[in-house]
């Protein structure tokens, strides 16, 4: 079983990264320049497929902690941990390469654009998440914590998400540029969509990688624990 | 009437039946899994294997039902030192849905010799009158099934007093009464059923007519340091 | 029925023991004023109207003193394990929720009105001509403030980290609560007419509903052992 799902992440891992480098041949030697926002455009094919990827993994955390409440079964736990981690990291690619755009289009790091926005309050849901998680004595009581957290952030989203279009609809900025465009040219397109299939694919490589070693390190604590009464987190309730 | 008790699967193989108006008494050293064990009784916690059946009702965690029939008087209090003795069992007692609080409340603060302290905060009560409001607390809504830790530490002669009496009314009236303590002449005092839980295990459980003082405070302290 | 009789118990004895410690309510009331005379030092008049940026101020000193008492809300009960002795008890855990969000609403509700006090004193503040729907915009505020702060406290007093942790779960959460509220109390202490706010009141609610579905459904995943 165990070893099914890392095969299934290696054979995705070669795939994500060969793509990741189609992606970047398309981005640098093949796609077209476009006209107004010139050549910094370009890293919108890594940005947008990121943040689809960081905002996906929050779904799958989201669904696994609330059936991980329901059904308290531990595989739903260690998928929403694996997803939240591979989350966190396209979230802060998203918030990396957002700025590195923004200080060329608009001469300032950052702006409150409201997608950014939402993806720098993603990020932080993201570290309570794994506060929570790994500041309680008893990992169960973690785990459900997290869960909650998990859960309550997902229904929080699309508030926040309206609530900053909204304030961002009483501040006009002068230089409103649609970061993706009203619509795109075909080979723009083609590249776009190469690269959300790329970040996709990559985003699940990781999500089995990680699913297993949680597997493996939980089985390493269970046989300490059934073995030598290890030190490791006193497992018994008081 | 049949009042059925076990067999419980937890706390590693723990497995024991008690009749109505029976008290058992477990006995075990610190870090035992007598916490443990009661916290699994008492539906706090949930047993990772087995069940608690009490007269025929099977014990789900968390069950509004379960706790209306159960009683715990833990080592910690449970009580609010800034209210009176009495908004204390008129707290517990709304929890409980009970009715009847105005009659119920000042009963019980006489049972337990607390009448005249009633409009007192808790938290100038002694530590003996403190254990004895717990102990109103813990029998305010009549429960079938009680569950008593360690309730003589702490203790005067006063207040132990009261406790044996209030304990010898339980068995009286058909209840069942779980008692843990490491003290060998208090927890046999009352018992009719003892057991000795080391590292999780009930290493012992037997009646207590089976048993004299001596002799099992002599096989008490040999199991503990044998699998301690 | 009982289920409302269960969680007045909750209301009513949080109240009551407030209301004879007064632990909560001095701290939070003394944190008020003191931010509002920090406030009065940290805004350079000459620059900025305090009028101008009311209604922001009055909006993060809510929210902040919130988080002071919020943070308390289970540890009052830890001193004798009293709080154990509720979960032993057979008040569904979701009237538990709800019994302390009535009490944390009402105590918030106590420091709002102190700060409004002490901002109109302050600052020589007029809050507009509809005090009615100014009233529904903050109070509807609060109580998803209350909601969301009362299951994260939960969470947060379960944890090592204790209150230190409570602001990061719960400020990115307010982002949608504190937009509507500032803009909607902005827009009445400019006294634009009230179906100005209308959308505003209606997002409030919905973050309120949402707050205290979200908290009344997961508070018992927080509070099992």
């Amino acid at each position: 079983m165990s070893s099914k799902i890392r095969w299934s992440g290696a054979g995705l891992g070669f795939l994500g990264v060969a793509l990741v480098l189609v992606v970047h041949w398309m981005v640098f030697f093949w796609v077209p320049t476009e006209r107004t926002m010139g050549i910094v455009q370009r890293i919108f094919y890594i940005h947008v497929p990121s943040a689809w990827v960081a905002f996906m993994a929050f779904g799958i955390v989201a669904i696994c902690s609330a059936v991980y409440l329901w059904l308290k079964d531990e595989r739903l736990d260690m998928a929403a941990v694996a997803a939240a981690e591979g989350g966190m990291l396209f979230t802060a690619i998203v918030l990396l390469t957002g700025p590195l755009w923004g200080k060329v289009a608009w001469g300032t790091w950052w702006q409150w654009e409201p997608r950014l926005t939402l993806t720098l309050l993603l990020f932080f849901i993201y570290l309570g998440y794994f506060l929570v998680r790994s500041s309680t004595e008893n990992p169960e009581k973690g785990k459900r914590f997290a869960a909650v957290v998990g859960i309550v952030g997902a229904l929080d989203i699309p508030l926040i998400h309206v609530s900053v279009q909204f304030f961002r609809s009483l501040h006009p900025e002068p230089v409103v540029i649609n970061p993706e465009g009203p619509s795109l040219p075909g080979d723009m397109l083609t590249t776009l969509f190469t690269g959300l299939a790329a970040f996709t694919v990559l985003f699940f490589a990781f999500f089995l990688f990680r699913y297993s070693l949680e597997h493996m390190k939980r089985a390493m604590v269970h046989r300490e624990l059934a073995g030598e009464g290890s030190p490791l987190q006193g497992g018994v309730a008081s | 009437m049949a009042r059925e008790f076990g067999p419980i699967q937890a706390v590693d193989g723990v497995s024991f039946t008690l009749g109505a108006g029976q008290l058992m008494t477990v006995f075990g050293p610190n870090g035992a899994g007598k916490t443990t064990l009661l916290g699994i009784l008492s539906g706090g916690l949930k047993p990772s294997a087995g069940e608690v059946m009490l007269r025929g009702t099977r014990l789900r965690a968390g069950d509004p039902e379960w706790h209306r029939r159960i009683g715990v008087l833990s080592h910690k209090s449970f009580l609010y030192g800034h209210l009176t003795l009495e908004e204390n069992l008129r707290f517990f007692g709304r929890l409980f849905g009970l009715r009847d609080l105005s009659v119920r409340i000042p009963e019980r603060l006489e049972q337990v010799g607390l009448a005249d302290r009633a409009k007192s905060a808790a938290r100038t009560l002694s530590r003996g009158m403190r254990q004895r409001l717990a102990l109103a607390r813990t029998l305010l809504h009549d429960p079938d099934f009680v569950l008593l830790d360690e309730p003589y530490t702490g203790l005067d002669a006063h207040a132990a007093a009261v406790l044996r009496q209030v304990l010898t009314s339980l068995k009286d009236g058909h209840r069942i009464v779980i008692l843990v303590t490491h003290n060998i002449s208090q927890g046999l005092e009352l018992a009719d059923r003892v057991a000795i839980q080391v590292r999780g295990r009930f290493v012992y459980l037997g009646d207590r007519s089976e048993v004299d003082a001596d002799s099992f405070e002599r096989a008490y302290r040999e199991r503990v340091e044998e699998e301690g | 029925m009982e289920y409302l009789r269960q969680l007045a118990a909750i209301v009513w004895k949080d109240v009551a023991v407030e209301l004879r410690t007064r632990e909560r309510i001095a701290a939070m009331g003394g944190f008020t004023i003191l931010v509002g005379v920090l406030f009065n030092y940290a805004i350079d008049p000459t620059v900025v109207e305090p009028q101008a940026i009311a209604s922001g101020l009055i909006w993060m000193t809510i929210i902040f003193g919130g988080m002071l008492g919020l943070g308390r809300t289970f540890h009052l009960e830890e001193e004798e394990g009293a709080f154990q002795g509720i979960l032993l008890s057979p008040i569904p855990r979701d009237a538990l929720y709800l019994g302390k969000v009535v009490s944390n609403f009402i105590l918030l509700t106590a420091v709002t009105m102190l700060v409004f006090g002490v901002f109109a004193l302050f600052f020589g503040l007029g809050f507009g001509g509809h005090p009615l729907a100014l009233a529904g915009v903050v109070l509807l505020g609060i109580l998803g403030f209350v909601a969301i702060g009362t299951l994260f406290s939960a969470i947060s007093a379960g944890t090592s980290m204790g209150d230190t942790l409570l602001p990061i779960l719960v400020f990115p959460l307010l982002i949608p609560l504190i937009i509507y509220g500032v803009t909607a109390t902005s827009r009445l202490f400019q006294d634009l007419p009230v179906s100005e706010v209308d959308g505003n009141l209606r997002m409030l609610g919905a973050f309120a509903v949402v707050a205290l579905a979200a908290g009344a459904g997961l508070f018992r995943f927080v509070v099992e052992e």
